[in-house]
């Protein structure tokens, strides 16, 4: 058998494999959540060594320190590795990495002296602080222990300032007060601050002598191995926080657990200094902390006081402006109120945040991916490890997330009773997030004979609540045995999660995580997408694509925002916007003249109109809705409508009148818009179709082509376009409707009141810019000079009736606001395409490869000769309109100006006079309200999708 | 004879703190406290009652308020008879909720949801009509639109609480023998029923057809 295919036959399982070795953390990040380190910390550099503790109080000490002296080894040398990062040395032992782990924090180091050693070994002796001290015999090569060493010493000069804060710090933390309380004898001192539980009791009245005899085990284990900033945690660690830690001492364990102890420290005032910074600020957040401060824990009776009130709001205030992304979660009040018992604010703060950071991540956020992504994992593992249940759960349509998601989200505090939520806690923070995983599968496992009996959701529901209201309550009520029937329903929980459950990892948790994240956060995205487009404002214009696009391209542009994390502000700055429109309007693309400051400037000064215009708020950002809506108006078919919005833009003080500025800067605001064509980059229709007309007769004029051979007309393939001369005339016509626009508004414009006067450009700004823009300028300046109504002392203003007839006195602006600018808004693009852009550029080489539209052209001249000839009009022209309709159909190429066909004015008039002609056939494709404009205006216009009439030839 | 028993799966919605878990724990416990924690992802309570000689029972999906929880919402809305969509008559960006919440129930709930749009804390409004924000017509106008039931309610006083629960009772097809002969007499609106496709026929038990 061939390798290839044996390795395809293992492909699957190789696939698994490498699933599960896809590097999703760097190795500082797996060692950062391992220890808890804060975010700065980083692997400088690891040695392997030996280490020993020598603690000051250990009953021990003086025996080993006259064996140290007689050069004997120490009693307990441990085997592992230590790791220096900027603040911190870590060691762990090569055993089973939980036997000794050390997490000392540098600023606790008082000394470090090289030891004398018989073994020649490279040692260093270091003392701490508190005096215990710490031998390290460096195994490996001489210089790079060195080299360690050098690096360590760096560190420890780096961190000198920290040092001097240590003392006071230590104060705050009740294992310094354990030890100098009862070692070094010091009655006088004062008990550091506390959580709220010393003053209004701690939840579920725990048995003093119980908790004087754990607050024993506590003392003596930091006697001998350390405390709070540096401590090592080996299996006697475990077991002291498994048996429940005695509440006194809860706060700081949890602190030293999550590691927030060392933000606490590496941070000093920040908490303080949050609140203070934002003192009367209000947020969406504060609002809905201040909902929920007397719904928090409210039968604690520390919540039913201002205090106990004023210490969580805050706590939860300081971290909402200090994580603005997540704000306020409900179920973070109830976490917190929990942490405030035993903790003073800082140190609730600090463990907050890294609760929400490690613990629980994304659990709180805007969307609240990290709860729908862990409901997954629970799921999944409830599949592998209780196939029976699931497959029951399964068949009664009973939803596991609907029961699972709070125990989860409010970390069991809302399901269980207050004391037993808080010993899962204690777990919870010394082993992270796999402990919510395990309690809640032994939760289902205990209660998996009663929930195979439950039918729907609500029995499941109850079944489990009820569990957990009576897990004081003897799990084996009737054994003989009085010891079995001793253990109470919550130790057997703890023994089933902890023991039966320890399969669960922290590994295996973040490899499914990573297995669903994709699918959740696609799920997510489509759920806010969903649901920001239904609350969308009402709008005209847009299709349900076309608000599906821009959606889609709205938060692409916002680089910052994150939908499926719900992180970054969701709201476009200016540059936003102009990137964005790029996207989608022809006017706003980047281009070459965009290195033209004039045009810059234009462009700069439209797009700050729109963008002001826009801003409903006026808050200086846009939002989605905004963006919908502005460019609802902006696509409107509505000619006047669009003419009218154009004007109000202009008209920043609403007073319904143009001043003079105002009607110079529109002036360049349409300058601006119509680049585009004036430079020859597209064609519009007019030069569309006299482009095809061109082409047409000098098809008809060479080949005289008859009805017959006219289906089989193809353009030749060498037909060439004098390209340069479409465009020449195409600019040359919008520099014309430029400059007879602007001196038919002053020809138009009234005189202002007297009243009204008011202070208005002269004209040396003009002549200022007809330098930078000669052509255009001159041929302005030339328009305005010829106005006798230009006087500068004589101001005028132009009202929306006035601007309107400007505008359908010149042809080409016509065109442009009925249908060129709309077609210039490709709404209809998606996302990804840019295929756009493609076929605009090749507009020229599209009209010469696209033989069929030509032919059409051609055929009609030939028909309407045949129609002269023979007079039998109707018939034909029937006909003809048929192939005219089937053939633009067959357009494919239909998105942009291919679709329209211009008519010359004298046609129109021609149509119109006509009364042999049947015009309600043609009317049937345009719009009602068009059709009456047109008749109204009398001014050459161009109709959407009226396809080319018969062409009248005298 | 036991009553026929038709179950109703329930569900409220609304914004935070407008009083939701209180209508509920009014109608299950005629009870009321001031300061009730919040409801995590959703809370679930039964309640049966009588209904002109049917038992109904109501089984209620009490969801989170917060808008981040909304994602979670289809979750309880699924095979929904009815909805309550709770608003705070104090509070008029509740009510701007309360219509994003029957655009949805609308275009993501099952097709003939029964929803009743419930104005809470009227108890406030009574005491000081200053208080009030949200027009009694400017509600009831959008339930004519959109086909609700509207009731203004209390929890803290217990006012037209039951009445919202029997109005969507009755609204809802009842189960059972009598159901065809009294049907038409109880609902006068009831042209657009109800398909029962619901999961409340597991509760149907057989024995109730005693035909």
């Amino acid at each position: 058998m061939s390798f290839f295919s044996s390795l395809r036959q293992k492909a699957p399982f190789l696939e698994r494999i490498a699933e599960s070795f896809t590097p999703t953390m760097s190795r500082d990040e797996r060692f950062r959540l391992q220890y808890k380190l804060p975010q700065e910390e980083y692997i400088l550099d690891d040695t392997n060594t030996d280490v020993s503790f020598l603690s000051p109080y250990s009953s021990k000490f003086n025996d080993d320190k006259k064996m140290y002296a007689n050069g004997k080894s120490v009693a307990y040398v441990f085997s592992g590795k230590l790791f220096l990062t900027p603040h911190f040395l870590v060691f762990k032992d090569a055993f089973d990495e939980t036997s000794c782990v050390l997490i000392l924090n540098i600023s606790t180091v008082k000394r470090v002296e090289r030891s004398p050693s018989q073994s020649y070994a490279f040692a260093l002796l270091v003392t701490l602080y508190s005096g215990t001290q710490i031998l390290v015999q460096f195994i490996g090569l001489r210089s790079r222990s060195e080299q360690f060493c050098e690096k360590l010493k760096e560190m420890l000069k780096h961190n000198i300032p920290n040092a001097k804060r240590l003392p006071e710090f230590v104060e705050s933390c009740y294992s310094n007060f354990l030890i100098e309380k009862n070692v070094l004898r010091k009655h006088s001192i004062a008990a550091p601050k506390a959580g709220l539980g010393q003053h209004f009791k701690y939840p579920g009245q725990p048995d003093v002598a119980k908790e004087k005899a754990k607050l024993r085990l506590w003392f003596e284990y930091f006697k001998e191995n350390g405390c709070n900033m540096a401590m090592i945690q080996n299996r006697t660690f475990q077991k002291l926080v498994r048996i429940g830690i005695p509440s006194r001492m809860r706060g700081e364990i949890w602190e030293l657990c999550s590691g927030s102890m060392f933000l606490r420290f590496s941070n000093p005032g920040e908490y303080r200094k949050l609140l203070d910074d934002n003192r009367n600020k209000t947020s969406m957040a504060i609002d809905e902390i201040e909902k929920d401060l007397k719904r928090s824990l409210p039968e604690y009776s520390a919540y039913q006081t201002a205090e106990g009130i004023q210490r969580l709001r805050n706590v939860l205030t300081a971290y909402s402006w200090k994580n603005p992304d997540v704000g306020y979660c409900q179920a973070m009040n109830i976490v917190c109120a929990a942490l405030l018992i035993y903790m003073t604010e800082e140190q609730a703060f600090w463990c907050l945040s890294n609760l929400c950071d490690i613990y629980a991540p994304g659990y709180y956020s805007k969307t609240m991916y990290g709860t729908l992504l862990d409901q997954r994992v629970f799921e999944a593992f409830v599949e592998e490890k209780m196939p029976v249940l699931n497959d029951y759960i399964v068949q009664h349509d009973i939803q596991l997330s609907v029961i699972s998601l709070p125990w989860f989200l409010s970390l069991f505090y809302t399901s269980m009773p207050l004391e037993y939520a808080v010993r899962i806690m204690d777990i919870f923070f010394m082993n992270g997030p796999r402990t919510l995983f395990q309690v809640a599968l032994a939760v289902l496992k205990v209660n998996g004979d009663d929930i195979l009996q439950a039918d729907d959701d609500g029995m499941f529901i109850a079944i489990v609540k009820h569990y957990f209201q009576t897990l004081h309550e003897s799990a084996h009520p009737d054994s003989e045995d009085i010891k079995y029937r001793q253990i109470t329903k919550f130790q057997e929980l703890l023994v089933t999660a902890f023991k039966e459950f320890n399969v669960i990892t922290e590994d295996m948790i973040v490899q499914q995580r990573n297995k669903y994240k994709k699918t959740i956060f696609e799920n997510i995205e489509t759920f806010v997408k969903k649901t920001q487009i239904r609350r969308m404002p009402k709008t005209f214009n847009l299709s349900e694509t076309e608000m599906s696009n821009i959606y889609d391209v709205f938060y692409q542009s916002i680089e910052t925002h994150k939908i499926s994390l719900g992180t970054g502000s969701s709201n476009m700055t200016f540059e936003v916007f102009v990137q964005f429109l790029g996207k989608f309007c022809d006017w706003c693309k980047p281009c070459k003249s965009d290195d033209d400051p004039v045009y810059k400037k234009q462009k700069k000064n439209f797009l700050r109109k729109l963008f002001n215009n826009w801003d409903s708020a006026k808050l200086g950002e846009l939002t989605i809705n905004d963006v919908v809506l502005g460019l609802d108006k902006m696509v409107t078919p509505d000619m006047l409508e669009l003419i009218n919005y154009f004007f109000s833009l202009y008209d920043e003080d609403n007073d319904g009148q143009l001043q003079k500025d105002e009607v110079l800067q529109m002036s360049e605001g349409l300058l601006l818009l119509t680049t585009p064509w004036k430079t020859g980059k597209y064609v519009d229709l007019l030069t569309k179709k006299a482009i095809e007309d061109d082409i047409a007769d000098e098809i008809v004029k060479e080949s005289h082509p008859d009805q017959e051979t006219v289906d089989k007309i193809e353009l030749p393939a060498g037909v060439t376009i004098d390209e340069d001369k479409y465009k020449a005339q195409q600019s040359e016509r919008y520099l014309k409707a430029a400059s007879s626009f602007l001196q038919r508004c002053f020809e138009y414009a009234r005189p202002l009141e007297l009243d009204q006067q008011v202070d208005l450009l002269d004209l040396s700004d003009d002549e200022d810019k007809s330098e930078k823009d000669k052509e255009q300028q001159k041929k302005k300046f030339a328009a305005i000079v010829a106005n006798a109504a230009l006087d500068p002392t004589r101001p005028t203003v132009i009202d929306l009736a006035t601007f309107r007839m400007v505008i359908l006195a010149d042809e080409t602006y016509e065109l442009f606001f009925t249908t060129t600018l709309r077609s210039s808004i490709h709404l209809e693009e998606g996302a990804d395409s840019n295929g756009n852009n493609q076929v605009l550029k090749s507009m020229f080489d599209g009209i010469i490869a696209d033989g069929r539209r030509v032919a059409a052209q051609v055929r009609r001249r030939v028909d309407s000769v045949a129609t002269n000839r023979s007079r039998t009009e109707s018939i034909d022209t029937a006909n003809d309109q048929a192939t005219t309709v089937s053939t633009a159909t067959a357009t494919t190429r239909g998105e942009d100006l291919d679709d329209f066909t211009a008519d010359h004015p004298e046609e129109h008039e021609g149509l119109l006079q006509s009364s042999w002609l049947d015009i309600d056939e043609d009317g049937d494709e345009q719009h009602e309200p068009r059709q009456e404009r047109k008749v109204e205006t009398m001014a050459p216009s161009i109709q959407e999708r009226q396809q080319d009439l018969i062409e009248f030839e005298a | 004879m036991s009553k026929p028993v038709t179950s109703i799966k329930l569900v409220l919605l609304g914004e935070a703190a407008v009083g939701k878990s209180s209508i509920v724990l009014r109608f299950v416990s005629d009870d009321f406290s001031e300061n009730k924690e919040p409801t995590i992802g959703a809370a679930f309570l039964t309640q049966r009652v009588n209904i002109n000689d049917h038992t109904v029972k109501f089984e209620i999906w009490d969801t989170a308020g917060q808008e981040r929880f909304a994602s979670l919402a289809p979750m309880y809305y699924r095979n929904a008879q009815a909805a309550l969509v709770v608003y705070d008559v104090t509070k008029p960006q509740s009510f701007i909720k309360a219509r994003h919440w029957v655009k949805e129930l609308h275009e993501q709930a099952s097709k003939n949801i029964i929803i009743a749009l419930v104005g809470n804390k009227v108890d406030i409004v009574d005491e000081n009509e200053e208080e009030r924000k949200v027009a009694r017509e400017e509600a009831e106008k959008l339930a004519e639109e959109e086909g609700l039931l509207f009731f203004e309610t209390s929890a803290k006083t217990g006012a037209n609480i039951n009445e919202v629960f029997m109005g969507i009772g009755e609204k809802i097809p009842l189960k059972g023998p009598e159901e065809e002969a009294q049907g038409s007499g109880l609902n006068v609106t009831d042209d657009q029923r109800v398909n029962l496709d619901s999961p409340g026929n597991a509760d149907g038990p057989a024995g109730a057809c005693s035909c």
